[in-house]
């Protein structure tokens, strides 16, 4: 008995087999990521419109707002570091979300709000209203920024604490009068819609294009598999046909008396006429996997060479690289060309394991695999001896 | 294809009567065939119907039943026989594992692929006459690649033992591979067959399988009795 264990070895002297492979369609993970791509290229135009809008305000209209009161603010030297702290984090944000990243939102929040704070407070009781105190329009496209891709309920938070500091600088000031208090209610309302509607709106439309992309990519999965199904039921169809005339023929023979049951051709047409209808019988897939498939074309060559086969498969085999496959399935179609008298071929796959096995009766002819080669710790085992009574070919693939 | 050095205790006594329930009369007569080249088996009975045959035999000791009967599958007549005691070895041209598996928790003795041939035939019916399992290679297929989550748990070895079973049909090239021998093979496979006695229903078909395994020693009671605990246990019992 000699049994020789290692990977498969490349240079396997196999038949030629027109191998047709079933079309592989791409799993639900694949669709999903293709969905998210659609989503993130509509995602990145309205990046690209909410850095534009915050950077633009802040230097188009805030700057010259805080130039113009230069004067007049209570301590001018800080609402400017104020600006020059926004700004950083304007282009800190910008850049992140340019880049397809987001931005670190927790962090440049508090800044976003210290600034407030520190601005609403040296800005002084009569600039409190006016444009020099920036802060009021300009932070919360800042805040748009910063919390992008996060839940909307933070925004108004964001907005929340922005109209608080606000409102405790209004009472700090004394500015309580009935005009004051709904100016500042106008402020904060006219304030906050505006980028809610912005921030809303850009999220619904990248959550329904990404639908949308899901949607078509699981309709093409569909049909994919389809196409499949009915390719498979034709090839199926074709070999019945094929199968049935062989058997017919047969039987026809044996009811008129022409062939003889004793004699052994008589039977090896019998037997190989049953072989090839017992495996269309136990075919039960919809979709044949890619490996069965395989196996099943080199099964049928031999068939048509006048050998009777056996194909049983256990189990549904997992997805498996085209590499692994072809490692689980070459020796054994390879052994079929060196196959005399029968053979079994069988498959038992799980999630975890799937196991090939070709065994044909032992003779003195030469093996027709090469000497097992190359890397020996592959995912694939691969085990071939002869016994005197059996030749085995066995390839083995673990989930590791 | 070897089959099983057969139960030891039939030999001397009278032999074993067969029922054969199957709706082709073609097959019938090759099984009838088939079992009269062994003295120790004689068939009483033969039919379509299940009920028929064994009012004709009540004395049968084992039912050879197809699991097709006139387009529909038996499934509950299989567990109402089983249930009562009658052993039914199930041969069948169904050989796709969730048949094959559903078999054995209604309750069947063993499970024969129709193409599987005399020997194996000859072999299972032998074997359930006694109360004992009988592996052929497409039911250790079945139980192996078997995807239930509530499976029984089998050990490596036995596990192991199936699948190369199944895939040669050679107990000595099994025996040779795993380097033990045919007798350890034979148990291994027979022992992953008694833990199936415990999944589906019980049946009293079951309760004897397990009681016989017991009593020949293939199992131990407490192997048997917590399902998740015997994975270990790998020793071939003497």
């Amino acid at each position: 008995m000699s049994t020789e264990v290692g990977a498969v070895g490349t240079g396997t002297a196999g038949p030629t087999i027109v191998r047709q492979r079933a079309p592989e369609h791409a799993g639900p993970g694949a669709a999903a990521t293709a969905a998210h791509a659609v989503g993130d290229a509509s995602d990145r135009g309205a990046r690209i419109a909410a850095v534009v809008i915050a950077l633009a305000w802040h230097l188009a209209i805030g700057l010259p707002a805080l130039l113009n009161s230069w004067s007049r603010l209570a301590a001018p030297p800080v609402v400017a570091a104020g600006w020059l702290v926004t700004a950083a984090v304007g282009v800190a944000a910008g850049v992140r979300l340019l880049r397809g990243g987001l931005p670190p939102a927790r962090l440049l929040a508090v800044a976003l709000l210290l600034v407030d704070g520190v601005v609403f407070a040296a800005a002084g009781e009569r600039q409190l209203f006016t444009a020099g105190n920036w802060v009021w329009g300009g932070l919360a496209w800042f805040f748009l920024l910063v919390l992008w891709r996060r839940p909307v309920g933070w925004l108004l938070a964001l907005l929340g604490a922005h109209a608080a500091i606000a409102l405790a600088a209004v009472v700090l000031h004394d500015a309580t009068a009935p005009a004051d208090l709904s100016r500042y209610a106008m402020y904060v309302y006219g304030i906050s819609s505006l980028p809610v509607a912005v921030f809303a709106g850009a999220a619904a439309i990248a959550a329904l294009a990404r639908d949308r992309a899901s949607t078509a990519a699981a309709a093409l999965a569909v049909e994919a598999e389809r196409d499949a199904a009915e390719q498979a039921q034709r090839d199926r169809q074709a070999r019945l046909a094929l199968a049935s005339g062989t058997a017919e023929e047969v039987l026809a023979a044996l009811a008129a008396g022409d062939a003889d049951p004793a004699d052994p051709a008589v039977r090896g047409r019998a037997g190989l006429a049953a072989a090839r209808l017992r495996r269309l019988i136990a075919e039960s897939d919809d979709v044949p996997d890619p490996l069965l498939h395989e196996l099943r074309a080199a099964a049928d060559l031999a068939e048509r060479n006048g050998l009777p086969i056996e194909l049983v498969a256990v189990g549904a085999p997992p997805e498996l690289p085209v590499e692994v496959r072809r490692r689980l399935a070459d020796p054994a179609t390879a052994a079929l060309a060196g196959a005399r008298g029968w053979a079994r071929l069988t498959v038992v796959a799980g999630p975890d394991e799937v196991v090939v096995s070709l065994v044909t009766p032992d003779h003195d002819g030469p093996d027709a695999t090469g000497p097992p080669g190359g890397d020996g710790d592959g995912p694939v085992e691969h085990l071939h001896e002869r016994d005197g009574e059996i030749r085995w070919t066995q390839t083995r693939w673990r989930r590791t | 294809m070897d089959a099983d050095p057969v139960a030891e205790d039939v030999t001397g006594g009278p032999p074993v009567g067969v029922a054969i329930v199957d709706d082709h009369p073609v097959v019938i007569d090759g099984v009838r065939a088939w079992l009269a080249g062994e003295p120790r088996l004689r068939v009483l009975a033969t039919g379509d119907d299940p009920d028929v045959v064994l009012r004709a035999a009540p004395e049968a000791e084992v039912v050879l039943l197809d699991l097709r009967l006139h387009g529909r599958m038996v499934l509950d007549k299989l567990a109402e026989l089983s249930a009562t005691g009658r052993r039914v070895v199930v041969y069948s041209e169904h050989t796709d594992p969730e048949t094959m598996l559903a078999a054995l928790d209604a309750g069947a003795v063993a499970f024969l692929a129709k193409h599987e041939g005399r020997e194996h035939c000859v072999a299972t019916v032998l074997a359930a006459a006694s109360d004992r399992p009988y592996v052929p290679p497409a039911l250790a297929g079945a139980i192996v690649g078997d995807p239930r989550p509530d499976r029984p748990a089998l050990s490596d070895k036995e596990r192991e033992a199936l699948l190369l079973w199944f895939q040669s049909m050679s107990k000595a090239s099994v025996a040779r591979r795993m380097r033990i021998s045919e007798h350890t093979v034979k148990q291994y496979v027979d022992r992953a067959r008694i833990k199936y006695t415990r999944a589906g229903r019980p049946a009293a078909t079951k309760a004897a399988l397990l009681a016989r395994a017991i009593e020949d020693g293939l199992v131990r009671p407490e192997d048997i009795g917590i399902y998740r605990s015997q994975a270990s246990a790998d020793r071939p019992t003497p």
